[in-house]
């Protein structure tokens, strides 16, 4: 049995101790935001925040957490599901396309922006480069931290060609 | 973006794509272990301790092969790890933080970088190989050196 | 989706409105149960020529319905559509289309995911397949081809999402046909009802008003007298002066969900009531091989384990979890049964497309183009250069693994998958189970990506097998390394190419041959050019590998070999690459417009910046003309990207900003196969396994990107999805030719320079 606070609600799970944090949360705990990307922390799909670190939940068995807080992009908005700056930044820039990528984007860029709330491009490069995304929208996510930091405007919706 | 088959066509002929008409699948042998819901089957044999440290070690196999020659994945080949310079494996891109390192991997040092990676080589890359469990950990070393002698 | 039964008769009344036919397809309208309007959308199925007639199914009453639109008492507008959503806000897009003619209000539009039933055939998409330049025929051959190709369609299961085609079909066709139908007929229900003249009824934002008695009604409150409503077959759509939300960059609709966990996709599956098993699958390391024997022995004794399955042509671990399932198949020792290919490395693939080559040569092979006469020009002209072009295979890597779940039980299976093809998943799985299709239900929410990867079905049958083997429900996922290793491809090739310059320099003659032609057809010839003596031959030769659509299909292979052959003979001419390129499009006046365009927004007049140059590529590609340059930064003496300005033309854009990430994504994506894609083979299997060696751009190493639009009006609206990328590798390659004097021949790049 492994026991965690998980989005801040205590859970006990009967799971493997060797079972990465991933899977226990999508199959044993039916959220489904944390995503399946590679399986050896290549791609960044599985971001979750443990004890407030961005790690990836397909390479953590769930014995490290014991005791711990993990934090999962069901965890990340606010009260009533008030997105954050973040996830409003992402919103006004229309960054995903798929959107299968986006939840570990998410939590990368959040762990980023707490704890640099004014992160140049190197900073940016530095804290995202672990996060794949296959439909290339590297540069809306760019500027959507950028946005999210208050260092550029929001785009405007509606603009013509 | 379509295979080939429906591409073909000509006007004077429709064409009726033979579609359905596969095998039936063939199952050649089928191994029932267990039913949803049952309890684990119980391992015939106690486990010797290397074999418990082979066990061990499969979550190390993401990233890791021991197996002599094999090209290094995400981590770098660890076979005669023991007794190796750290971070000397030709062509492995190491952080710099272990190519800088000049001490030989031994039982305890494996011990202690497992435990803490980036606390026995700050700025080394492996977090994600920490094994807190002392006795899960203690089984990884105990194959890693067998596997030397 | 409980007030639609597709294919169901409905009441008398209903069909009665469903009658119609026109030379492109018809449109119906009934009430909605509970109040309100539908309309369906759809293609004839009749067939005038009598004696195909007979051979279309069911006869000239049946209805083929593309699309829905219904209208709903609380004034919501949902738009059902039979395109998936893979990214590419295809969705959102036809929603868009349909509530600019209808005057819906943007924030009251849905769009649903049509249900994988026959009746949502894609017509006008496989048309356009399979007959590219027929999508304008002239009318006396418009009834015949649309009769065909409803039989076609209907008997190849097309409900297909690719070929950037969502809008140039579904869209224009029947989103836009179904919301200026509908918007006539809720103006003559309100008419009726008001007794005043329908031209002083204004339709905005969901709302019907006659200003002069000062009334005015929700597009509910009429909705169901509207159906009433003679139906105009071929109402008036909008011009692009008109438009109010076409053209305009409106926010996706799908996008809130993917931005907090909430957005659903095939991988997340978790049926109600359904305990789930999980299986893990190994397929042979060499294609055409199947598993001999198996040694469980390890397997069996592992956590969570629950059933071991030999299935011939793949070997499955059904357990408690994925996890479990992945850890124990792996600990399997497969025998296979042996390859008799003789391609064990690349170096076997490329000798036996050599050996093709060889025996077409300077004049051999299947004919694909030809004008003038390329062999007698080259033999005459002033100067002549040759080039051998090589391209390797491709993943699709989609970061959505493979993933089915199946459900078989009492005689129906119910599958979740993410698919672009679910009329053929559903028939793969028919065929298997030896079922009715109507007895398959395909359940397909978002993709996470696709670009062709799920144009195929195979993973589909294999979770139907292990469902009826087992007997259990069970999500079936594919490995990261089992979809880098053993899945379809884009295909390797080489090109053999020859030009022949005037004294001047200009392009008097090319000659290009190659092994692979998929398609489009027209990808491999360089039409935009006015080359006076061209020649494109194809010497076909076998893959090893399978062969998948990959992003852009033919045009990532061919935009590599041409722009940078042209880009050589602008070289040999002693000319700028763009001046040389202007030179050749006297007849392309929208493609030397776009041209011109990218070298204005990319400075490529300018003085090149410390260690940096320039390479430029134009290809046009699914309707859309786009040409790209790209800055490459070489101070430390490996390509590092650093700027990208693209300018499209596709004729108009129905959502500049949607358009806009599409071209970017199609970018990053090309960039990434030029920079680093490449599976090699030892012993006939692919070697790379997951993204540590099957690599991808990342953040820190894309470029800035900037897109311009040209909308030049008038013409078939082109693609979004697929155009970005053709360019890509071709402008990369000549930027570092540019920089260095090192003509690139061969992909990926970045290890050239290791």
């Amino acid at each position: 049995m492994a026991s965690f606070i998980l989005n801040g609600e205590t859970v006990t799970v009967d799971a493997d101790p060797a079972m990465p944090i991933l899977w226990v949360v999508r199959e044993k705990l039916g959220l489904n935001g944390t995503k399946f990307g590679c399986g050896i922390a290549q791609c960044g799909a599985c971001t979750v925040h443990l004890d407030g670190q961005p790690v990836r939940s397909c390479s953590t068995s769930v014995s490290q957490a014991e005791g711990r807080e993990i934090t999962t992009i069901e965890g990340v908005s606010g009260e009533d599901g008030a997105l954050t700056a973040i996830q409003q930044a992402w919103v006004s820039e229309q960054v995903p396309q798929c959107g299968y990528c986006q939840s570990g984007q998410i939590m990368s860029a959040t762990a980023l922006l707490r704890d640099n709330p004014a992160p140049s491009d190197d900073d940016i490069d530095e804290a995202m480069k672990g996060n794949i995304c296959r439909c290339g929208t590297y540069t809306r996510i760019r500027r959507a931290i950028k946005v999210a930091s208050g260092q550029i405007e929001p785009r405007a919706e509606g603009e013509v060609a | 973006m379509l295979n080939r088959a429906i591409i073909a066509v000509s006007l004077a002929t429709i064409m009726l794509s033979a579609c359905g008409s596969s095998e039936p699948p063939q199952v050649v042998e089928q191994i029932v272990v267990r039913e949803p819901g049952e309890p684990e089957v119980a391992i015939a044999a106690p486990l010797t301790d290397i074999a418990l440290g082979e066990e061990a070690f499969q979550r190390c196999t993401a990233c890791h092969t021991v197996e002599a020659g094999a090209p290094s994945s995400a981590g770098p080949n660890l076979h005669a790890i023991v007794g190796r310079t750290a971070g000397s494996l030709e062509g492995f891109p190491y952080t710099e933080a272990l190519a800088e390192e000049d001490f030989a991997w031994d039982a305890a040092s494996l011990d202690a970088y497992l435990a803490d990676p980036d606390g026995f080589v700050p700025g080394s890359d492996m977090l994600i190989g920490t094994v807190t469990d002392d006795e899960e950990r203690a089984a990884i070393v105990g194959y890693l050196v067998s596997l030397s002698e | 989706m409980n007030d639609l039964t597709p294919g169901e008769k409905g009441t008398k009344k209903e069909r009665s409105g469903l009658s119609k036919w026109t030379r492109r397809g018809f449109i119906g309208a009934g009430v909605l149960a509970g109040g309100g309007l539908l309309i369906g959308i759809g293609v004839r199925p009749g067939n005038p020529i009598d004696r195909l007639a007979p051979k279309v199914a069911g006869g000239a009453g049946e209805q083929l319905i593309n699309s829905w639109v219904k209208i709903d008492a609380d004034n919501i507008v949902t738009a059902i559509v039979p395109h998936c959503e893979m990214g590419q806000g295809a969705h959102s897009v036809l929603g868009q289309m349909l509530a600019d003619e209808l005057d819906a209000d943007w924030n009251l539009v849905r769009v649903m995911q049509a249900p994988a039933d026959g009746s949502y055939v894609v017509n006008d998409t496989a048309r356009m397949f399979v007959a590219p330049f027929t999508m304008n025929a002239a009318d006396w051959i418009e009834p015949t081809w649309n009769g065909l190709f409803t039989q076609i369609a209907r008997m190849a299961d097309v409900m297909i999402t690719g070929g950037s085609s969502s809008i140039r079909t579904t869209g224009q066709h029947s989103m836009r046909i179904a919301g200026a139908a509908a918007r006539k007929m809720l103006v003559g229900a309100a008419a009726d009802a008001w007794g005043v003249p329908a031209s002083e009824i204004v339709t905005r934002d969901s709302m019907l008003s006659h200003e002069a008695s000062g009334r005015s009604a929700t597009f509910a409150e009429f909705a169901s007298a509207a159906a009433e409503q003679p139906m105009d077959q071929t109402p008036v759509l909008k011009t692009a002066d008109q438009y109010r939300l076409m053209g305009r960059s409106m926010a996706r609709t799908d996008i809130p969900a993917k931005i907090n966990g909430t957005a659903e996709f095939g991988i997340d599956a978790m049926p109600e009531g359904l305990d789930l098993s999980y299986a893990a699958t190994i397929r042979p390391p060499v294609p055409g091989t199947s598993a001999l024997r198996m040694d469980a022995s390890r397997a069996r004794e592992m956590p969570g384990v629950l059933q071991i399955l030999n299935m011939g042509n793949f070997v499955a671990v059904v357990a408690d979890s994925y996890w479990q399932a992945n850890q124990a198949v792996n600990a399997i020792d497969i025998e296979w049964s042996q390859s008799d290919s003789p391609v064990k490395t690349m170096e076997d693939q490329y000798a036996v497309f050599a050996d093709a080559l060889d025996a077409a040569g300077a004049d051999g092979g299947e004919e694909a183009a030809a004008r003038g006469n390329a062999g007698e020009a080259l033999a005459n002209a002033a100067s002549t250069i040759e080039a051998e072009y090589r391209v390797p295979y491709l993943a699709h890597a989609p970061m959505e693994p493979i993933n089915c779940t199946a459900h078989y039980a009492d005689g129906k299976c119910d599958i979740w998958t993410s698919t672009q093809v679910p009329l053929m998943a559903r028939s793969e799985v028919a065929g298997i189970l030896g079922l009715d299709a109507e007895d398959v239900t395909i359940h397909h929410p978002y993709l996470g990506g696709a670009f062709g990867r799920r144009l195929g079905s195979e993973y589909v049958g294999m979770a139907a097998r292990v469902a009826q083997a087992t007997g259990y429900p069970v999500k079936l996922i594919w490995s990261r390394e089992e979809d880098t290793q053993k899945a379809l491809y884009r295909n390797a090739d080489t090109c053999r190419m020859r030009a022949g310059l005037a004294e001047n320099g200009g392009l008097q003659a090319y000659d290009s041959v190659f092994t692979q032609r998929h398609d489009p057809a027209e990808a491999c010839v360089p039409a935009m050019y006015s080359i006076p003596n061209t020649s494109v031959r194809v010497a076909e030769a076998p893959l090893h590998l399978p062969f998948q659509a990959w992003r852009s299909v033919d045009h990532s292979v061919q935009g590599f070999f041409i722009e940078s052959f042209i880009d050589e003979a602008a070289h040999a001419a002693g000319a700028d690459s763009v001046e040389y390129r202007l030179s050749l499009l006297g007849d392309s006046p929208r493609h030397k417009a776009v041209l011109e365009k990218v070298a204005e927004i990319s400075g490529w007049r300018e003085p090149a910046a410390e260690g940096r140059a320039k390479g430029v590529a134009i290809v046009e590609s699914f309707g859309t003309i786009v040409a790209e340059v790209v800055e490459v930064d070489m101070s430390d003496g490996t390509p590092k990207l650093a700027n990208v300005w693209a300018v499209c033309d596709a004729g108009y854009v129905m959502n500049p900003d949607g358009f806009r990430n599409q071209i970017e994504g199609g970018i990053v994506f090309g960039l990434t196969a030029a920079m680093y894609g490449e599976l090699e083979l030892r012993d006939g299997a692919i070697v790379q396994s997951n993204f540590h060696d099957y690599k991808m751009l990342r953040m820190n190493e894309v470029p800035e990107i900037e897109v311009a639009l040209i909308n030049s009006g008038d013409v078939p609206v082109g693609g979004a999805g697929e155009p970005g990328l053709p360019p890509a590798a071709p402008a990369f390659a000549n930027a570092v030719f540019a920089a260095t004097g090192r003509r690139l021949r061969t992909l990926p790049i970045a290890k050239q320079f290791a």
